[in-house]
């Protein structure tokens, strides 16, 4: 228990950089799995084609193997900028890999709340002259993402624990934390893992009390 | 830095040489000086080493990824290093050989505590720098190795970083979880970039996205001598590691074995051997053999 | 309704609004439409019958493309129906269609379901746009619902403002697609009467339906379909007095039976 107090800064400063990447990484997932999903449900094949390949590829590819591609690709490419010490070139390469393969679940979630909304919906868009873009962004979508809230909640839930792999390209997380803690308390692990679980959980909960509000509130507006 | 500069082309040479003779079926027996196993052992009844003499196997947490130390290579069946030629002749005392009585075990630095207190592995030799609070949970004899922390850069920032005062907010990398990587951090606040291995560090050193990797000076010198005009190890140590045989807490008959086992080694120069054989050829000189600590 | 005319003379030749030209529609091997001919001219009020299968919902549907042909032509106030597209999403703004399913947007209120159409198809004023939904919504007798969703209203309410909905993008001619079909017995009346009250303002109207009752009093004209053809054509007098084909006097006797 000790352990846990004496080391609390550091165990903070883990859990903060997991909640930056995790938002960063959650907020491109959302942005790119929504592109995605218009892909996957646009009227041009070849739209669709490009969404398919996208998510057959990433969704099937370990996380590590793509943290690791990306950690190995942009210096290769000559890219290896950072925006301080702290937004470190580990860091935003590992926000942009984990965005990349959440993106993949969120479209699926987003499909799946996509097919839960009544093909009579899209329609009625339709026949009052919307075109495909003004059909989804006022009409699908936003039943859409309710309906998704609760695939999406997992999706975030994974994406919050997975944010531990970025340290296999060197951020500091709090898996970083832990690890250290590991080598320097030999006597205290059980504790130190336990410290960590609550950390973890702490996370989880939020997400899901996140969702489970926003559900409340679009079973209001029924 | 001249001198180091001088004993990495050394080295170079040296690797040139090991690596001319790994083609053929004698680069086996090459790789470490013979180790004298007794075949008449006697041990106090209902001792660990007796129980292990009778079984005639024993188990050893080894590290697989620190060149000169403990390290396998691709492909290969048995791991080398100056960890794996202690722990050789250890087993020798025991009057096991090497010839498949030895299972070596990959441990890594978060689960040698684990293996031992579980009973999975009998011994550790994996460059296990002991520690009081190590010591509070597993028994530690020896050090049969003391090195020091020492810090590798990019040829061109030789003049800029020369010693651990100069690591403030830099990218430092080492492997994740270990003592090198902590000491950078808490004590000279170093920017920790955390890696799975210490290849992986080197290749971020190459690739600019970090500046200095940090570790025990011998497994340093050894990547600089792989890329002599690349990069450069700079200072003298900072940090006092002294590696020492890991086993169940407790067990001081042991503990006094494997002293007495390591103290004989030092004594007739199969420690000098062993060491020769491995971290020397990094160009290392032979050091005097450490001082043992007590079993209590 | 800007447009008011009189119902009682449509004029057929010179100004057809709707006009389908050698048709065909096939669902796989199923061919739901057969070498389809039809004109639907400013103003009529042409109300189509048949069994079910027949093809009428199809033949209503593609008439703003929800279902695409596959040979011959349609024209829509003299255009040809465009590819999916903008320029089609600009032609459908004018058709209004009504679901058998009422279809209303179930995330938005009653007043921004009949407010979306124009405000994002027409980019039309906020404030101008909820006046005329309001007098909308006053005309179909559902004012009082405008701040509800659409699950809080009953059948009859919801086709109401389904209909409110369409009428609001100022449409020259509305589609029924059997808009009482889903509804409970006592909630038809309701919307048939605004049905009725449209047809007289003048809006041209294709309606499938199975109410003979509408037919009677709201159509000029009356299409009885089967198995994916135009089998009759005829005034509403003629077709439920003296039906000529024996498909349409099956029909009729089973449906009117009761």
């Amino acid at each position: 228990m000790q352990v846990l107090i004496d080391n609390f800064g550091l165990i903070l400063d883990g859990f903060v950089k997991t909640l930056w990447l995790l938002l960063f990484a959650g907020l491109i997932a959302l942005v790119l799995g929504t592109l995605l999903v218009a892909l996957r449900v646009s009227p041009v094949a070849v739209m669709r084609a490009v969404g398919t390949s996208y998510i057959n590829v990433v969704r099937n590819t370990p996380l590590l193997l793509i943290v690791y591609l990306f950690g190995a690709l942009f210096p290769v490419l000559g890219y290896t900028a950072s925006i301080s010490s702290y937004i470190d070139y580990s860091f935003i390469t590992a926000t942009i890999a984990l965005g990349m393969y959440a993106a993949a679940f969120v479209c699926e979630a987003l499909r799946a709340g996509i097919n839960s909304i009544p093909v009579g919906q899209a329609e009625a868009a339709r026949s009052l002259g919307m075109t495909f873009g003004q059909s989804m962004s006022t009409v699908i979508l936003p039943q859409a993402f309710r309906a998704a809230i609760p695939p999406l909640a997992s999706t975030y839930i994974a994406l919050a624990k997975n944010t531990s792999v970025a340290l296999a390209i060197g951020v500091t997380e709090a898996a970083f934390a832990m690890k250290k803690l590991n080598n320097e308390y030999a006597t205290g692990r059980s504790w130190i893992f336990f410290g960590f679980a609550v950390g973890y959980i702490l996370i989880v909960w939020a997400i899901a009390a996140f969702a489970h509000g926003l559900e409340r509130q679009a079973g209001k507006a029924r | 830095m001249r001198f180091l500069r001088t004993q990495a082309l050394a080295t170079g040479a040296v690797l040139a040489l090991v690596l001319s003779a790994c083609g053929d079926d004698t680069a086996k027996e090459d790789a470490g000086p013979s180790v004298e196993v007794k075949d008449d052992t006697q041990f106090p009844e209902g001792s660990t080493m007796a129980k292990l003499a009778d079984a005639g196997k024993v188990t050893i947490g080894v590290k697989v990824d620190q060149p000169g130390l403990g390290f396998l290579e691709p492909g290969a069946e048995a791991p080398e290093g100056f960890d794996i030629e202690m722990a050789r002749i250890v087993a020798g005392a025991l009057g096991i050989e090497d010839d498949g009585s030895i299972e070596w075990k990959e441990t890594i630095s978060d689960n040698r505590e684990p293996f031992l207190e579980g009973g999975k592995v009998d011994l550790v030799f994996a460059s296990y720098s002991i520690t009081d609070e190590r010591r509070q949970v597993v028994g530690q004899a020896g050090p049969y190795y003391v090195t020091g922390q020492q810090l590798l850069v990019r040829e061109e920032d030789k003049e800029k970083i020369t010693g651990p005062d100069d690591l403030k907010g830099v990218k430092v990398c080492s492997v994740e979880g270990s003592t090198s990587l902590a000491t950078v951090q808490d004590e000279y606040g170093a920017s920790p970039s955390p890696r799975g291995t210490y290849s992986e560090c080197v290749e971020e050193l190459k690739q600019k996205t970090v500046d200095v990797v940090t570790t025990d000076g011998s497994i340093l010198l050894g990547y600089a001598a792989e890329a002599p005009d690349e990069l450069e190890v700079v200072g003298k140590p900072f940090s006092e590691e002294r590696y020492g045989v890991g086993y169940e807490l407790g067990d001081t008959e042991l503990c006094q074995f494997i002293s007495d086992t390591l103290k004989a080694s030092m004594e007739d120069g199969t420690w000098a051997e062993a060491f020769e054989a491995t971290l020397g050829k990094s160009g290392v000189e032979t050091p005097e053999p450490p001082a043992l600590d007590e079993c209590l | 309704m800007s447009d008011v005319q009189t119902r009682d003379s449509p004029d057929r030749t010179d100004s057809n609004l709707v006009s389908l030209r050698q048709v065909d529609k096939w669902f796989g091997d199923l061919h739901v439409l057969q070498d389809i001919n039809l004109d639907i001219a400013r103003g009529e009020v042409v109300v189509v019958i048949g069994p079910s299968g027949s093809g009428k919902s199809t033949l209503c549907r593609t008439i703003n493309r929800l279902e695409p042909i596959d040979k011959g032509e349609i024209t829509l106030d003299g255009q040809p129906l465009p590819q999916e597209g903008k320029e089609l999403a600009r032609l459908r703004a004018e058709v209004g269609m009504v679901f058998q399913s009422f279809n209303l947007f179930a995330h938005k209120t009653v007043l921004d379901n009949v407010m979306l159409g124009p405000t994002k198809v027409r980019k039309r004023g906020a404030s101008e746009v909820k006046q005329q939904a309001m007098q909308l919504l006053e005309r179909v007798g559902v004012e009082a619902q405008a701040n509800k969703y659409p699950a809080q209203l009953s059948g009859g309410q919801q086709q109401r403002v389904a209909i409110a909905r369409a009428l609001a993008m100022q449409p020259k001619v509305m589609l029924f697609d059997e808009p009482t079909s889903a509804l409970d017995p006592e909630m038809i009346a309701e919307v048939l009467d605004v049905m009725v009250g449209l047809a007289r303002d003048g809006m041209t109207m294709v309606v499938v339906t199975h109410e003979m009752g509408f037919a009677r009093t709201a159509a000029n004209r009356v299409i009885f379909m089967d198995e994916g053809k135009i089998v009759e054509e005829e005034t509403p007098e003629e077709f439920f007095t003296n039906p000529k084909s024996d498909r349409a006097k099956d029909f009729l006797g089973k449906i009117l039976k009761h």
